[in-house]
């Protein structure tokens, strides 16, 4: 038998203690609050998603549409312009690769991903060439911040794209479309030539049923005989199309090339910063060109990379640290391969990494040695921990 | 042998600053954490040029270099006062209701007494002895009330803690109304009521007295980079010591054997065996969900029934391309409001109605290095809790967001005009982004409900199984500092018990 608690003597201790008693009696253990929990988070950010091929739509000849079922039922919500990261196996290398969706999110059925093939590319070909209906592929949930943001947008938007960068393009314009958002949207989007150009068909149908869409079709190497425009996307063409540009947002997705060239061409048309919104994609193409990568060091350069405790093996400078890990058997957790997610984040235990500008680093992180993997060059030999 | 001689479930504030205590106490020790970065809400993210704070607000308890106080000994203890760069905040806050006060409290006892007399003449008698009772009610919490409960004697406890015994468990609404006439100057200073995440009729006086004394004389702080950079200190240190961690590898069981923790499976289906285990996860993922036997912890789910699932906050991280001068800012902390009512404003964090009542803290005001120059970083905040979002469908999920942040917006240029203008990026928190991001049930930020019955003097300890110890703000005060300090104290403990254990064999 214990006395008197000594905490009596405060005032108000009693009476707190009584109110315990009457919060158990309507109070619950929260026994079913872990999986709900966990059962909420799934719903809107699932880590994995499983995904069947229900069909492959044929866009052009290097373009196809991989339309992806959930054999768990539905799908989460997104944002058009939001992508997933599709995690795949070409030639014995587990990797991954971001693609926009270009279903609307209306269509809760399915995701359409859009792939182009790149020439010298490692997964496109594969998705391309290979992929058929009934294969079952994995991905992460949507993610990214490439959508129209009602806060600070605006109503009158502009989307230059180039490739298959009119993927989110079109999600985007679906969706304005679905809800009968009060915005105009103006797609200008380059091909090399007619033949190239993806969604042509469903484009000139979404044009004739909405008012707020213009589409202008820019030909950069246009077949003899091409009556429209030609070129590429330059500050004379959208000061020409677009003016005035003061309220309006820019949204622009293309080709690593495209998308330096015409970030630079619209700061010529006086378009600040501030409203023009790049999506990224993957790593530099030249990452030896870029500010800050020493003179000394060629790509072709050989380097060994310890990953702490687990083993070694031999990369070049010029190779991204995330895919000379995947090619020697190591995973690690990434979706935009281009520097933005931070999800491939890893430490560097010593030697020297490039950062490009890509790298969207926290100021600690330098500080302390984390890179983004995807972005990350090693310029020596470098140990790190994965 | 045991793999490990503990196992950090966990890198929050509370689950690092455990594990590098346990780490240089000699304690081989293992963190595991299912993100792939340390920290926690103390933790930051980029978009474009900016780098946002999540949680950080003002950081307490700290003191000067000269005069140092509680956390920086700790810091001191964990090796990583030298490994990051403190920024002193010079003020307060600034309260500001429009049509009914706007005043902004400087850094300093003494400031704040003469700030508010000057602006209540007839109550300075009071501001002053209120003043004074956060002083002492501050030591006695931290200093003379552990030492009398461990006399066991009722009169020592009465003896040297009057105020406490007279104040402590008292809500501050009440304690506030002895002490003042005008509802506006117990409006301001009860400001920080929203840190604690109950209005003042349920907070306990000793909560917001510790609080307002301790960013009053020990100031309030940044830190360069964010609570991340702190996070990764933490970190260092660990490794520098010769810590194990595992990112991307939640814990999925802890395993018992007689009624102890004998081992963590993690999700990747590894086993690492050990003796003490410290949850940094809530106590209600802990005992319902990590536990291999959740029958063990009977008496932790009974105490559960007398305690309310906390607060979560609405945020938005804002980048701004103009400079906290442009938008009239000379205060980092900036509590808008368009009632000095709290407990109506508290009670819209139970629903999607216009918010009444927000915080817009300004982080480049005193740390210029969160954003390019001539821009700012910026985050807008309202207490929401979870359970409304509840009913939110997914696919009304964004819509729900986007609508909300638009009335928070609102709210905050009654007092900040036009700052939507210059967004240049945004982001949005809800209590399920909180929820995803910290694994809390209702997405918590304080763990549960800080009224009076949660207090710390009133609760008993409830530790159901040998060896596994709670350090976060489910079993204490929310909040970075407490956080900190619980850490500390639950590996200082361990250890304790470990060296006895050591010298007895
Ligand atoms: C957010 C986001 C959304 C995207 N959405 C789409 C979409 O909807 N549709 C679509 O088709 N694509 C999209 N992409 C691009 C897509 O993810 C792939 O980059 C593209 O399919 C090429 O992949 P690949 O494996 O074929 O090429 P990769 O092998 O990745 O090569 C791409 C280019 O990089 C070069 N390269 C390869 N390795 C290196 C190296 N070590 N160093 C330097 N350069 C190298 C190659 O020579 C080639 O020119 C998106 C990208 C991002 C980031
Ligand atoms: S995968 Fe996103 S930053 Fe590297």
């Amino acid at each position: 038998m214990t006395g008197m608690d000594i905490r009596s003597v405060i005032d108000g201790f009693d009476a707190a203690r009584s109110r315990i008693e009457d919060m158990v009696q309507d109070g619950q253990d929260f026994a079913d609050v872990p999986a709900k929990v966990a059962g909420r988070i799934n719903a809107l950010h699932p880590k994995r998603l499983n995904l069947v091929v229900s069909d492959v739509i044929v866009e052009t000849a290097t373009t196809r549409t991989l339309r992806l079922t959930s054999p768990d039922g539905g799908l989460p919500p997104f944002l058009a312009g939001q992508y997933v990261n599709l995690f795949v196996t070409v030639d014995g290398v587990n990797t991954s690769r971001p693609y926009a969706i270009s279903s609307a999110p209306q269509d809760r059925g399915h995701y359409d991903l859009t792939v182009r093939k790149i020439g010298q590319g490692f997964v496109s070909p594969y998705l391309v060439d290979q992929i058929q209906p009934g294969a079952h592929l994995t991905s992460t949930g949507p993610m990214g911040s490439f959508y129209v943001n009602p806060i600070h947008h605006g109503r009158d938007l502009v989307f230059l794209a180039g490739g298959s960068g009119v993927a989110p393009a079109i999600s985007m314009i679906r969706d304005i479309a679905a809800r009968q958002l009060p915005v105009r949207f103006h797609l200008i989007y380059g091909s090399r030539r007619s033949d190239d150009v993806i969604f042509d068909a469903a484009l000139r149908d979404l044009e004739d049923q909405h008012d707020f869409l213009t589409v202008t079709r820019v030909m950069s190497e246009p077949e003899a005989g091409y009556k429209d425009r030609t070129g590429f996307i330059d500050a004379a063409l959208i000061s020409d199309l677009c003016t005035p540009l003061d309220r309006k947002t820019v949204y622009l997705c293309g080709p690593p090339a495209m998308n330096t060239f015409c970030g630079a061409e619209l700061r010529k048309t006086g378009m600040p910063d501030k409203r023009v919104h790049i999506e990224a994609n993957g790593p530099p193409v030249a990452p030896q060109l870029r500010e800050g990568w020493p003179d000394t060091t060629s790509v072709d350069q050989s380097v060994t990379v310890t990953v702490s405790g687990r083993g070694s093996f031999q990369t070049t400078a010029g190779e991204p640290l995330l895919n000379a890990l995947e090619r020697n058997g190591y995973e690690a957790e990434n979706a935009c391969r281009s520097g933005e997610c931070s999800l491939c984040r890893v430490k560097v235990l010593s030697g020297e990494v490039f950062s490009p500008s890509e790298a969207k680093l926290r100021q600690s992180d330098r500080r302390f040695g984390w890179v983004h993997s995807c972005v990350a060059y090693p310029l020596s030999d470098i140990e790190i921990l994965l | 042998m045991k793999d490990f001689d503990a196992i950090v479930i966990g890198a929050g504030n509370g689950g690092l600053s455990a594990a590098v205590a346990l780490q240089r106490g000699g304690m081989q020790t293992l963190l595991l954490e299912r993100h792939n970065i340390p920290g926690g809400c103390a933790t930051s993210f980029v978009r474009g040029d900016y780098e946002f704070e999540v949680a950080l607000h003002q950081l307490s308890g700290l003191g000067t270099e000269k005069q140092p106080a509680v956390l920086r000994h700790v810091f001191d203890s964990l090796g990583v006062t030298d490994k990051v760069t403190f920024i002193e905040e010079h003020h307060l806050y600034r309260y500001a209701v429009p049509g009914v006060i706007d005043i902004t409290l400087p850094a300093s006892v003494s400031g704040i007494v003469q700030t508010l007399s000057t602006e209540f003449p007839e109550e300075a008698d009071a501001i002053q002895k209120f003043m004074d009772l956060c002083e002492v009610i501050t030591l006695e919490t931290y200093m003379a009330l552990p030492n009398a409960r461990r006399s066991g004697d009722p009169d020592v406890l009465k003896r040297n803690c009057r105020n406490f015994v007279k104040y402590g468990l008292k809500s501050t609404q009440d304690v506030m109304d002895e002490f003042f006439i005008s509802p506006v100057l117990k409006a301001v200073l009860g400001g920080y009521w929203g840190y604690a995440g109950q209005p003042l009729d349920r907070l306990p006086f000793s909560d917001l007295g510790v609080m307002l004394y301790a960013y009053a004389a020990m100031k309030p702080w940044h830190i360069e980079g964010g609570s991340q950079a702190l996070s990764n200190a933490l970190l260092e240190s660990f490794l520098e010591a010769g810590g194990d961690v595992r990112f991307n590898c939640g814990a999925e069981k802890i395993l018992t054997e007689g009624g102890g923790v004998s081992a963590v499976r993690t999700e990747h289906g590894d086993v690492f065996t050990c003796n003490q285990v410290v949850s940094n996860a809530s106590s209600v993922l802990t005992y319902n969900q990590l536990l291999d036997r959740p029958e063990l912890a009977k008496n932790a789910r009974e105490d559960f029934k007398s305690r309310r699932m906390g607060v979560s906050g609405f945020v938005l991280y804002m980048g701004l391309d103009c400079t906290p001068e442009d938008l009239g800012l000379e205060a980092a902390t900036n509590f808008i409001a368009t009632t000095i009512d709290d407990k109506q404003q508290y009670a819209r964090s139970k629903g999607f109605e216009d918010p009444l009542g927000c915080l817009f803290t300004c982080y480049t005001v005193g740390d210029k290095t969160m954003a390019p120059q001539g821009k700012s970083v910026a985050a807008l905040m309202c207490l929401q809790y979870g359970e409304p979002w509840d009913s939110i469908a997914p696919e009304e999920y964004a819509a729900t967001k986007f609508a909300y942040a638009e009335k928070l917006i609102a709210l905050a240029e009654n007092v900040i005009p036009n700052f939507r203008q210059h967004i240049e990026e945004i982001e949005i928190g809800t209590p399920v982004t909180m929820m995803r991001y910290l694994n809390t049930p209702g997405g918590a930020i304080y763990g549960f409900d800080q009224t009076i019955a949660e207090h710390g003097a009133v609760r008993d300890r409830v530790r159901p199984v040998d060896g596994l110890h709670l350090a976060g703000s489910w079993t204490g005060m929310g909040g970075f500092q407490p956080t900190y300090q619980a850490g500390a104290a639950v590996a200082a403990s361990i250890l304790r018990k470990q060296n006895t254990k050591g010298n007895a064999a």
